[in-house]
């Protein structure tokens, strides 16, 4: 796997940005700004404000999501926050409260 | 997946504080503050900019920042380093470019002290 993991033991407290993938199992607070996709993995804690083309989100998540492609927020996951992107989907089991805005 | 690796990659930026335990691999840029309680290690392609606070270094990209090792750092060949360096055991290898002081809090032997 060429991309960037922040294992579950880590802690940022700060900016990221990129162009390539992010997966996050560990705790992320602050912005997220990346040209491509962001997975949050079921261990991963976003605090954050995230800008990407795709988001998959299988952890906890707190913050306002803008995706230029997509989201998705599989079962199990926690999300609050609102999220504006054209095509967005809601698993069975997720949990989420927050906007959603889907440019229609 | 207890201990999973930490990986910065190539197109990653980071600005801010980063900090636990396990292993981080930097392949990308990263400013701030890195606090790990494990092995850093800046690759070829690395640049940090920022005090790095670990028990083991090993850098072999660019970095400028102050460095406390609680065991070990190694500035390899092709390396670039400006920053003071505290750890026991300090390793610079030949063609390493490093500017900076170095303390190994070595207990001299009594004749040696002034």
């Amino acid at each position: 796997m060429a991309n960037t993991i922040i294992g579950s033991s880590i802690v940022i407290d700060g900016e990221i940005t990129g162009d390539e993938d992010l997966v996050i199992q560990g705790t992320v607070k602050g912005k997220i700004q990346l040209k491509e996709s962001l997975y949050v993995e079921s261990s991963g804690v976003v605090e954050a404000d995230i800008e990407t083309q795709n988001v998959e989100v299988s952890g906890q998540v707190t913050g306002n999501m803008t995706a230029s492609d997509k989201v998705e927020l599989k079962s199990q996951c926690r999300m609050i926050g609102d999220i504006k992107a054209p095509r967005i989907l809601i698993a069975d089991g997720a949990s989420f409260k927050g906007n959603v805005d889907m440019d229609v | 997946m207890a201990d999973a690796p930490c990986i910065i990659g190539k197109g990653i930026q980071i600005r801010g504080n980063l900090s636990g335990s396990g292993d981080l691999v930097i392949e990308g840029r990263v400013e701030g503050h890195i606090a790990l309680q494990d092995h850093v290690t800046v690759e070829e392609s690395g640049t940090v900019v920022a005090d790095i606070e670990s028990q083991d270094l090993t850098v072999n990209g660019k970095m400028s920042g102050n460095i406390e090792a609680s065991d070990r750092v190694s500035i390899s060949s092709s390396a670039t380093v400006r920053g003071d360096v505290r750890a026991p055991r300090v390793v610079i290898e030949d063609g390493a470019r490093f500017r900076g002081n170095i303390e190994m809090d070595v207990p001299l032997p009594p004749g040696l002290l002034k």
